[in-house]
């Protein structure tokens, strides 16, 4: 098989680059991507000026503009993102068919694996792609050829706000060493707190560890981090069109609250909710992301791993809420939950070695399909749990 | 013929160095240049066992990066040479507010190559739509004395630049004007033998694949195999004559596609030596193309 070639494409700044070809108001000066007239509006995103003088993601508006006073504010216009990523990845297509958008941020990813015969080197389709880009929709994307996903998205890391870079196959290990490990993906502000902690800031310091001595500083994110130190990455880029499968189920709080009896309901009902739909559709799940909206707009995000693929609810609350103790240290009232499952896949139908085990969780699913079977015959609130009767 | 032979005596000391314009294509596994399973990381080391020089093509999509370039530079032997296109932003999509910056980038990025004195040549190829206007030749000129010190070629595409004033001022800034090979198309510089620097002349095979030139894709401009009587035409008439006014010439063939360019750069090789003109060199040992 071929060496894998991926390009990546990344329009810096996507909902302000497309604001800026729509609106030429925007153009030369800072701009804020807000809901202006919403009493406790929070900035959605923001050009490079703001970011340059402290806006960020998530902060309230009132802040951003006491920070950044010129900026021209923008609602966000959802559509028009979408009509752009739609258009930014028609100019992929014709390269080829492997071409995955991440959500409209912005990102495509697309595989040219095999097609040098056809259109040439790797880096001559990117450029090309950038030129149509750039002519035809107003946008000057960041690009990089690189082995795998992760390699070429830390590049366009590493050369943001414009430019290019080109890594071959071979060179990943001696690209990442002296990159600084916050710009890995995938890594989160706990994770490079952790990592600080054991001073390990850049990704050379990061291979000097063994797998055993990262698994056990590092429970269940020591593999992650020894793969993507040696910018270790096989997940394909999947075919236009088709997402990653994941299932999503979000909770507003009616008023805004810190009162853990109340996160712990609404995030029980989360995870019964998640734990429904992956049993209606016989899956299980691998991965939990929980975000959380606070009520000043900043939004903190946590993944955990799921020790052993599920669609149980008691599992997956578990597991959620082993990941909220860590995200719920703010002292400013939550707004907005979300859970998502992800890594979705069929369960196993393998016995476990341990019987005990085996029996406890062989229970636990006939409990699930009971209450399954009730909420389908008399409905989904015929039968509640305790802790979500508030 | 005589005029063939008489070059020849004359051309003890003359260097020609040969090879192709880029080495990193994965169809050249298939096509037998490289062994199976070689990996792209690894190509430059086999191609340098093929061939004493290479076009670095990368450094016109990217600008240079030192730690890269090193690299690269440490995959092959300390006689090999490198000629590095000068990057796109500052040919084909001048910023006319930051080119000098970029000059000075282009300069960090490649500096590994001018200490270990490996680089053979910054080629400055300029595209069709680059003419002989005011505004153009301002701008090369400035160009000009902003990478002054590298050793420089420069390609036009634009038949404008066909003049005895461009020659005369290449001339004495010691600047080479390249010599190419390419589809005779209304508008598109010519194939000229002029020697424009006493130290290097450069020669670029294009092919000469007219319908496909102009068609947006650079698999179908660049795919062409020449035969070996528009290569012993091109020694007879324009390298020999060229190799009598340089110190050393590099000559490169950029149709890579199939491997088309592999096979001609041996062959040229093969005619040059056989011409008495250069050594046998390594490729001609070489048994992993056929």
């Amino acid at each position: 098989m071929d060496e894998r070639s991926i390009v990546h494409l990344n329009v810096a700044d996507f909902a302000v680059a497309v604001e800026r070809v729509v609106d030429p108001r925007c153009k030369g000066r800072p701009v804020l991507i807000a809901p202006e007239g919403a009493v406790r509006a929070s900035v959605f995103d923001m050009s490079d000026e703001a970011f340059e003088r402290g806006v960020r993601k998530g902060m309230a508006l009132r802040c951003a503009k006491r920070l950044c006073p010129d900026a021209y504010v923008v609602p966000p216009h959802p559509e028009r993102y979408e009509r752009a990523m739609h258009e930014l990845c028609k100019r992929a297509l014709p390269y080829s068919p492997l071409v995955e958008r991440t959500d409209s941020n912005g990102h495509v990813f697309i595989d040219t694996t095999g097609t040098s015969r056809l259109f040439g080197p790797a880096y001559d389709i990117a450029w090309r792609i950038r030129k149509a880009v750039r002519t035809e929709l107003g946008f000057d994307p960041i690009w990089s050829v690189a082995p795998n996903k992760l390699v070429a998205k830390v590049a366009t890391r590493l050369v943001k706000p414009r430019g290019e870079y080109i890594i071959e196959a071979g060179e990943e290990e001696a690209f990442l060493e002296p990159v600084p490990t916050r710009l890995l993906p995938g890594l989160e502000a706990e994770d490079l707190a952790r990592l600080g902690e054991v001073g390990l800031f850049k990704v050379a310091d990061l291979r000097a560890w063994t797998l055993q001595q990262l698994e056990t500083m590092f429970p269940g994110r020591g593999r992650f981090l020894y793969e993507t130190a040696r910018g270790i990455d096989a997940s394909p880029v999947l075919p236009f069109g088709r997402r990653r499968p994941v299932v999503t189920r979000e909770y507003d709080f009616c008023g805004d609250t810190n009162e853990p009896v109340a996160l712990e309901a609404a995030l029980y009902v989360l995870a019964e909710n998640i734990g429904a739909a992956l049993r209606a559709q016989r899956l299980v799940a691998r991965r939990l992301w929980l975000f959380v909206d606070y009520s000043d707009g900043t939004r903190l995000v946590g993944q955990t791993p799921l020790e052993r693929a599920t669609a149980n609810d008691v599992l997956l609350f578990d597991a959620a809420r082993r990941r909220a103790e860590r995200l719920w240290r703010r002292r400013v009232r939550i707004r907005h939950l979300r859970l998502t499952a992800d890594r979705l896949g069929f369960p196993h139908s393998q016995m476990g070695l341990f019987q005990d085990l085996e029996g406890s969780r062989e229970r636990w699913e006939a409990l699930m399909d009971a209450l399954d079977a009730l909420r389908e015959r008399f409905g989904s609130g015929a039968v509640r749990v305790g802790r979500t009767l508030l | 013929m005589e005029k063939a032979r008489d070059s020849k005596r004359s051309l003890q000391t003359a260097r020609i160095l040969v090879g192709t314009s880029g080495y990193s294509y994965t169809e050249w596994v298939t096509a037998g240049v490289y062994a199976p399973g070689t990996k792209p990381g690894q190509m430059l080391g086999s191609y340098a066992a093929m061939f004493p020089v290479t076009e670095v093509t990368h450094t016109w999509y990217q600008m240079p990066k030192a730690d890269a370039v090193e690299r690269l530079r440490r995959q092959v032997p300390a006689e090999f040479l490198f000629s590095a296109l000068l990057t796109r932003t500052l040919t084909h999509e001048v910023d006319r507010g930051q080119w000098r910056r970029e000059v000075a980038r282009y300069r960090d990025g490649i500096a590994p190559l001018l200490q270990t004195r490996q680089l053979v040549a910054v080629l400055a190829q300029f595209g069709e739509d680059f003419d002989r206007s005011l505004e153009h030749r301002q701008y090369l000129a400035a160009l000009l004395d902003e990478l002054a010190g590298m050793p420089l070629a420069v390609e036009f595409r634009h038949d404008s630049w066909v003049h005895g004033r461009v020659s005369a001022e290449l001339e004495r800034r010691k600047v080479t004007l390249v010599s190419v090979d390419a589809p005779p198309l209304p508008g598109f510089f010519p194939s000229l033998s002029v020697v424009t620097n006493p130290e290097l002349f450069y020669v670029r095979f294009h092919g000469r694949n007219a319908p496909g030139w102009r068609s947006g894709s650079l698999v179908q401009q660049c795919t062409y195999d020449y035969r070996d009587e528009e290569l012993q035409e091109w020694i007879d008439d324009r390298i020999l004559s060229m190799a009598e006014r340089a110190r050393c010439g590099v000559v490169f063939f950029t149709n890579h596609p199939f491997g088309h360019a592999v096979r001609n750069a041996r062959r040229l090789g093969e005619l040059l030596a056989t011409a008495g003109v250069v050594e046998k060199r390594r490729w001609m040992s070489a048994a992993s193309f056929t």
